[in-house]
């Protein structure tokens, strides 16, 4: 296909409405993410396919697959438009009754439509459902309404047409001039000012620049980057060509991690139909700008998210952080001057462009703007994809969005940003998103990883998790990184077995210090977090350990004595049947009794136990 | 270039050139800032954290290896932060290293050591942690012990710098280890064995490979001196105990860093002085059989036989000996023997004029090199320091244009190999050199217009035109027309195969009259044939030839090893290495170097000049031996250049390879070095 040009755009946006519109055709917006899949969705596609020929209603019904509607926990997730009607944990053997009653019958299955926990009415348009209602999709302003791999459906949603200002109406300057305005910082966890790097790039003089989109999202718990990519490749695109064009450079690399097959396979359709459309490559929209890109599959470690390690792992190196300065923008890929940014940054920069900066702007807080994508997963009833506005409550994003803590335990803490982060307990919890607020509170907005815990959360453990994972992600280059982490571990290991004493506090305040204050790069400078604000927020529990050598969350197994309380046990029995090695004595109408001599400390009586009665 | 800053590091002022790192500026002002993994001359890394400063104004501390000095910045080296920094640094790595100091050969030159002193810690405040890795001892040169490795990064650095890329990081975490190439031992991996690994190991991890046997730092007298085994001339350190090499670094007198380098050879080969082959006293041929004699009766002999052959004697000496013996024997022959029959090794791949007209130059200084028809390669062996000197240059800043006929090791790191006819590609670039804004005398351009030129000649006269400082290494064949690119700019130079050969010629030891070929009867390469022009041939060094030349009545070699021409020879003397002599030398780059003495000569071996000054009080004249400064003076010959002659020179028919494994083969089957051989790795 030849270059386009605007009008030729505009056309194509004509064109398709109608698909993103739903003016004419009824259509299953089948959640196709990765999350959807994995219970099914793609065999759902099919029987839903073949459901529609055998009603020969196949002229008028679209079955679409989306990237991730946001919802997984409910997943695999259909929504049928134009009437927004939400179906959620599909199986195959729901399909011929759905097809009948939605599509020929016209009356919805209630069984599969959401109910709402507390009021138990049925909420059946997706916009009323209260996970849905709160959020403020930007980035996801395409979720459930394109199909991802679909570059007209894109257009027709004016995509592209960001780019066409940026390329033919504006200069560079105008560009850094509403980036400046939007207040858009990075959303890759440090939160650096986006038109300052922009800026810094643009003003290097070097014949060859590069623009970086670092999709490596290494830390447990986040989601955030591969969603995108997966449900909306062409706005990171668009985002890049829109700062190539800013900073002159004339090439950009995707750097993604080969775990993300589904993401990887979309961007790569994403690459080729821009090209085909000369969207990407030389004279873009006629502008005479030239911009092209590819990916590079990263082998997934967490410190090649670092920019300079990423950097160097593309330019065929092992991915090893190097000092700074030099900068990526003065000096980046192959020293030539980079802009580097995280999937989500680049995502909103069409809608700014579009938009204007001051509309951007617009929501968020002093100096926060814009919308924040959260993967909220742990202990909270809608696990999933959520995008709000910045300065929303944390207890907003868990209870109104997340939906609470499932059963009847407590909430304890949140952990933000992964293993960089920190963990915010119950008194924080009206704390605002916003990256100064959340550091001040010991934690970092990072990348958007939210993981709720609640009261069976030990957070000694919980600490120990995010320290082992660092020491081995650690890349090995400077030792406070290499070594201080696994020292930390140790003490860490030792308060869990209850050999700690109360000095290991101080020493591992003191480690921690000494680690953040001379560590190479963000992995060991962030890595004591985890460690200092569980220090910091629940210092009684790790005194129990020490002290009382009991752990009060009974997750830290040689503390746990495994010992039933009879005055709570009610007989039940159950941790008997549960026990794998014949440990628990149980005679009806007799509190159980555990034989410390048989226990392998398995915990199952323990997790079994309705009544909590197993210390 | 040259801008000066002031700072104040630890309060007191210091002067220090723009761009420099502050490890760097301290050091000029005697304050050492604790550093494990920086290397001068490369970009610091920040790996160890142990030179963790700080500096008024900002909050963190930053690292003084990667950080370059700016007017009026005030630096605080020894705080109490930093100083608990790198207390907690070298606490954990004491935690996982073997505290051996004992009995372990670094201890008195080891840094970690020297930190675990400053900090008091006599053992770390952690638990022992301890990985067993197995001991790579594989060769008879490098043993790697990764239990003492404290992961710097020097040796990858180094290895990966210089080109032969070796090693590399391995695992993550505390699982990190530097390993080889699919973790097979080193002599399964392309090592060259060149130790350049060892001399930065700051610990104990990477030693020579008898390194347990040789005794103590603190035991060790250490001597600067250069190699003289090729045509790189490297500095070196001598460490000795006793009256005995006990092993060789790098030296570091050269102010370019690119430099500091030396092979396996330079490393490994001192052991042939107490080798099989070593000539330990004077022999002369009785009844067919070489007998050994005493030095008295064998220089009074010989004196008698000077006097009466005078003109009839010819002297060939190699290119290798040191500038005090070049002297000496220069004045010997012309004043005391009374012939012109003197020239050198040197005069089978340059004539002298091009060893003269070589200029000086400073290889760090260089941005731009230009190699015209040489090939020096590590893997083959042929001036490696050369290669690694280039390669390190290329890391650090300058290019490279390569010109040569056939394909170059350093061909892929060239941005432009013209690889036509090495002439022809020369005048080509001469001629569009003013199309690219520099001036060209017509007096030159006259020379080249007829020559022709294509897009990749364009562009490598459009690099040189934009160079401000081009450095211009020829082989000899060459150096005619490629010393005309000097002389618009930058300095150009014939790359000797033998370390002194621009000495040696400049001492007065090159042809006047008979050349070494006619003297030799060499043909062509070093293939001997027909008759010498001499009665009374004098070999002196270990003159790589094997047949006594036909024609010649009496043969006098004077090496320190048994070489193919020493087993023909009618009388032998024996010569002390450049081990054994102290003097000076000029290397390829025209710098004039000392070396200095280290063991004492073998045997009754005495320097060239000693023995020459004996002949002549035998003889009845007086030879002096040249002072340093007369040495220098005919060292410091100013070099004007001209313009030269555009048309190709005789080429030496013999390989630089086969050439040089010739002239050192006494040492090569000597030493350690046999291993190669043997194993099949030369
Ligand atoms: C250990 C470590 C891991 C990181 N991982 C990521 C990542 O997975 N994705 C990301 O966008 N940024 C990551 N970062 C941050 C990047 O270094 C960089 O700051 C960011 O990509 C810049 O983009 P932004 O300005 O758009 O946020 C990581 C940083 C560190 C220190
Ligand atoms: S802080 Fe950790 S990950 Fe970063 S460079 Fe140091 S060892 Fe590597
Ligand atoms: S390497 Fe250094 S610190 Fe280690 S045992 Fe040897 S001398 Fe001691
Ligand atoms: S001996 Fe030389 S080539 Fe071998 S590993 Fe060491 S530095 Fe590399
Ligand atoms: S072997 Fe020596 S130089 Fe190499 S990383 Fe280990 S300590 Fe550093
Ligand atoms: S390169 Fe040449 S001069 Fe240098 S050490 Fe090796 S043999 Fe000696
Ligand atoms: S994958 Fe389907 S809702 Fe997230
Ligand atoms: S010397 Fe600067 S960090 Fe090692």
């Amino acid at each position: 296909m030849p270059a386009m040009n605007l009008q030729d755009l505009q056309s194509i946006r004509e064109a398709n409405r109608h698909r993103v519109e739903f003016t004419r055709n009824t259509c299953l917006m089948l959640c196709g993410g990765t999350g959807c899949r994995s219970t099914g969705s793609l065999e759902i596609k099919e029987a839903l396919q073949k459901e529609i020929t055998t009603r020969g209603i196949q002229d008028s019904v679209d079955v679409v697959e989306t990237g991730c509607n946001g919802f997984c926990a409910r997943g695999p997730i259909l929504v049928v438009q134009p009437h927004d009607i939400f179906y959620h944990n599909l199986t195959l053997q729901d399909i011929p009754e759905l097809v009948q009653e939605q599509l020929v019958n016209n009356t919805p299955l209630q069984r599969l439509q959401y109910k709402d926990p507390v009021s138990k009415q049925i909420l059946p348009r997706q916009q009323d459902i209260p996970f849905f209602a709160h959020q403020l999709p930007w980035v996801l302003r395409n979720r459930g309404i394109i199909d991802p791999e679909s570059i007209d459906q894109y257009i027709a949603r004016d995509g592209y047409f960001a780019a066409a200002r940026a390329l033919l109406e504006m200069t560079p300057g105008d560009i850094l001039q509403q980036m400046h305005k939007s207040g858009l910082r990075g959303r890759g966890g440090a939160g650096f000012p986006v038109h300052l790097k922009w800026k810094y790039a643009s003003e290097e003089k070097s014949p060859v620049k590069y623009v970086v989109c670092n999709a490596d999202e290494g830390d447990p718990g986040a989601f955030m980057d591969r969603s995108i990519l997966e449900a909306n490749p062409h706005s990171v695109l668009e985002g890049m060509l829109i700062a190539a064009r800013t900073v002159n450079a004339g090439h950009g690399f995707i750097y993604c991690r080969t775990e993300y097959p589904l993401a990887l396979e979309r961007v790569q359709t994403a690459i080729d139909r821009a090209r085909e459309y000369g969207l990407l490559g030389s004279d873009i929209l006629g502008s005479g700008f030239q911009f092209d890109l590819e990916i590079y599959q990263g082998a997934g470690a967490f410190v090649c998210g670092e920019e300079t390690a990423l950097m160097r792992s593309i330019e065929g190196g092992r991915g090893m952080p190097r000092p700074r300065p030099p900068f990526p923008a003065q000096k980046g890929l192959w020293d030539r001057p980079t802009v580097l940014n995280n999937v989500e940054t680049l995502a909103n920069v069409p809608l700014i462009i579009l938009e204007g900066g001051d509309w951007y702007a617009g929501v968020g807080t002093e100096h926060s703007k814009g919308t924040k994508v959260f993967a909220l997963s742990g202990d909270v009833r809608n696990i999933g994809l959520v995008e709000v506005p910045m300065g929303t409550s944390l207890c907003s994003i868990i209870y109104d969005i997340g939906g609470g803590i499932p059963g009847k335990r407590k909430f304890k803490a949140v952990q933000l940003g992964g293993p960089s982060g920190g963990c915010v307990p119950a008194e924080y919890l009206d704390l605002p998103v916003d990256y100064e607020a959340i550091s001040r509170a010991g934690a970092i907005m990072g990348s958007g990883g939210m993981i709720v815990m609640d009261q069976r959360t030990c957070m000694v453990d919980m600490a120990r998790f995010f320290m082992d994972f660092v020491q081995e992600e650690s890349c090995g280059k400077c030792t406070p990184c290499r070594e201080g982490t696994m020292r930390i571990l140790e003490i860490l290991d030792r308060i869990r077995a209850g050999d700690g004493v109360i000095q290991d506090l101080w020493e591992l305040e003191d480690l921690s210090a000494t680690i953040r204050d001379s560590s190479l790069c963000g992995l060991g400078q962030t890595a004591p977090n985890p460690v200092l604000s569980t220090l910091k927020y629940f210092p009684k529990e790790y005194e129990d350990h020490i002290r009382n050598k009991k752990c009060p969350a009974k997750k830290c197994t040689a503390l746990v004595k495994f010992r039933v309380n009879a005055d709570k046990c009610t007989s039940c029995g159950l941790c008997h049947k549960n026990c794998p090695s014949g440990a628990v004595h149980w005679k009806k109408k007799q509190p159980a009794e555990i034989d410390p001599q048989k226990c392998i400390k398995c915990m199952l009586c323990l997790d079994n136990c309705m009544f909590d009665a197993i210390d | 270039m040259g801008k000066q800053v002031k700072l104040r590091i630890d309060g007191q002022e210091v002067q220090a050139p723009a761009g420099m790192n502050l490890i760097d500026a301290a050091e000029l002002a005697g304050i050492h800032i604790p550093n494990l993994c920086y290397l001068r001359g490369m970009k610091g890394i920040g790996a160890c954290r142990m030179c963790l400063v700080e500096v008024e104004g900002l909050k963190a501390p930053i690292i003084a290896c990667n950080t370059k000095v700016k007017q009026d910045m005030a630096v605080h080296t020894r705080t109490e932060r930093v100083q608990e920094i790198r207390r907690f640094v070298v606490d954990l790595i004491l935690s996982m290293h073997p505290l051996d100091c004992v009995t372990c050969t670094k201890s008195g030159v080891c840094n970690l050591q020297e930190y675990a002193y400053e900090f008091g810690l006599k053992e770390s405040s952690f638990s022992r942690k301890k990985f067993t890795y197995p001991v790579d001892e594989g060769n008879p040169f490098v043993k790697r012990d990764p239990a003492y490795c404290i992961l710097c990064g020097r040796c990858v650095r180094v290895c990966k710098e210089q080109g032969t890329n070796v090693l590399d990081f391995m695992g993550r975490g505390i699982e990190s280890k530097v390993i080889t190439a699919n973790d097979m031992p080193l002599h399964e991996s392309g090592c060259t064995f060149c130790g350049s690994c060892i001399d930065v190991c700051p610990v104990s991890a990477l030693r020579e490979a008898d390194r347990e046997k040789k005794g103590r730092e603190w035991e060790f007298s250490r001597h600067e001196s250069v190699c003289m085994l090729c045509g790189c001339g490297c500095d070196i350190t001598v460490s000795t105990k006793g009256d005995l090499i006990q092993k060789i670094n790098a030296g570091s007198r050269s102010p370019s860093t690119e430099q500091h380098f030396i092979c396996t050879y330079g490393r490994f080969g001192y052991e042939h002085v107490d080798g099989g082959k070593r000539i330990l006293s004077p022999m002369v041929r009785k009844g067919g059989q070489l007998q050994e004699v005493s030095m008295k009766d064998a220089l009074e002999d010989l004196a008698g036989r000077l006097k009466k052959a005078g003109k009839n004697t010819g002297f060939i000496s190699t290119a290798s000996i040191l500038n005090e013996d070049a002297m000496t024997l220069q004045r010997f022959s012309g004043e005391v023997v009374k012939t012109s029959n003197i020239d050198s090794t040197a005069s089978l791949y340059a004539r002298p004029e091009q060893l003269e007209k070589s200029q000086k130059a400073k290889l760090d200084k260089a941005d731009l090199i230009i190699l015209v028809g040489v090939n020096p390669s590590q893997w083959t062996r042929v001036l490696p320091a050369l290669d690694v000197a280039v390669r390190r240059r290329l890391s650090r800043k300058g290019r490279l244009i390569t010109i040569n006929s056939q394909e170059t090791a350093l061909d892929k790191l060239a941005e432009i190999n013209l690889n036509g006819d090495e002439i022809q590609a020369v005048q080509g670039m001469i001629k569009s050199v003013p199309d690219h804004g520099i001036k060209v005398d017509q007096k030159l351009l006259k020379h080249v217009q007829e020559a022709s030129t294509d897009k990749n000649m364009q562009q490598a006269a459009e690099m040189f035109a934009g160079s401000s400082n081009p450095l211009i290494i020829s082989d000899p064949a060459f150096f005619d027309v490629a010393s005309n690119l000097a002389w618009i700019k930058g300095q150009a130079m014939a790359m000797p195969l033998e370390s002194n050969a621009r000495g040696v010629v400049l001492m007065g030891v090159k042809s006047k009259d008979n050349t070494f070929q006619d003297m030799a009867a060499v043909e062509h390469g070093l293939v001997q044939r027909g008759r010498s022009t001499v009665k009374l041939l004098y070999a002196v060094g270990d003159v790589p030839l094997s047949k006594k030349p036909d024609g010649v009545d009496f043969l006098v070699v004077q090496s320190s090893s048994f070489t193919g021409l020493a087993r023909e020879a009618d009388m032998v003397l024996p010569a002390a290495t450049y081990l054994e002599s102290s003097g000076s030398m000029v290397d390829y780059l025209g710098q004039l170097k000392t070396v200095e003495q280290a063991i004492e000569p073998r045997g009754e071996s005495k320097t060239h000049r000693d023995i020459f000054v004996q002949l002549a009080k035998n003889m009845g004249a007086t030879l002096k031996k040249p002072t340093f400064s007369e040495v220098k003076k005919a060292a410091g010959t100013e070099v004007i250049l001209s313009v030269a002659d555009m048309s190709r020179k005789e080429a030496f028919q013999e390989t630089p390879e086969s050439y040089l494994q010739a002239l050192n083969a006494p040492v090569l089957e000597t030493s350690r070095l046999l291993w190669l051989k043997e194993s099949g790795m030369t």
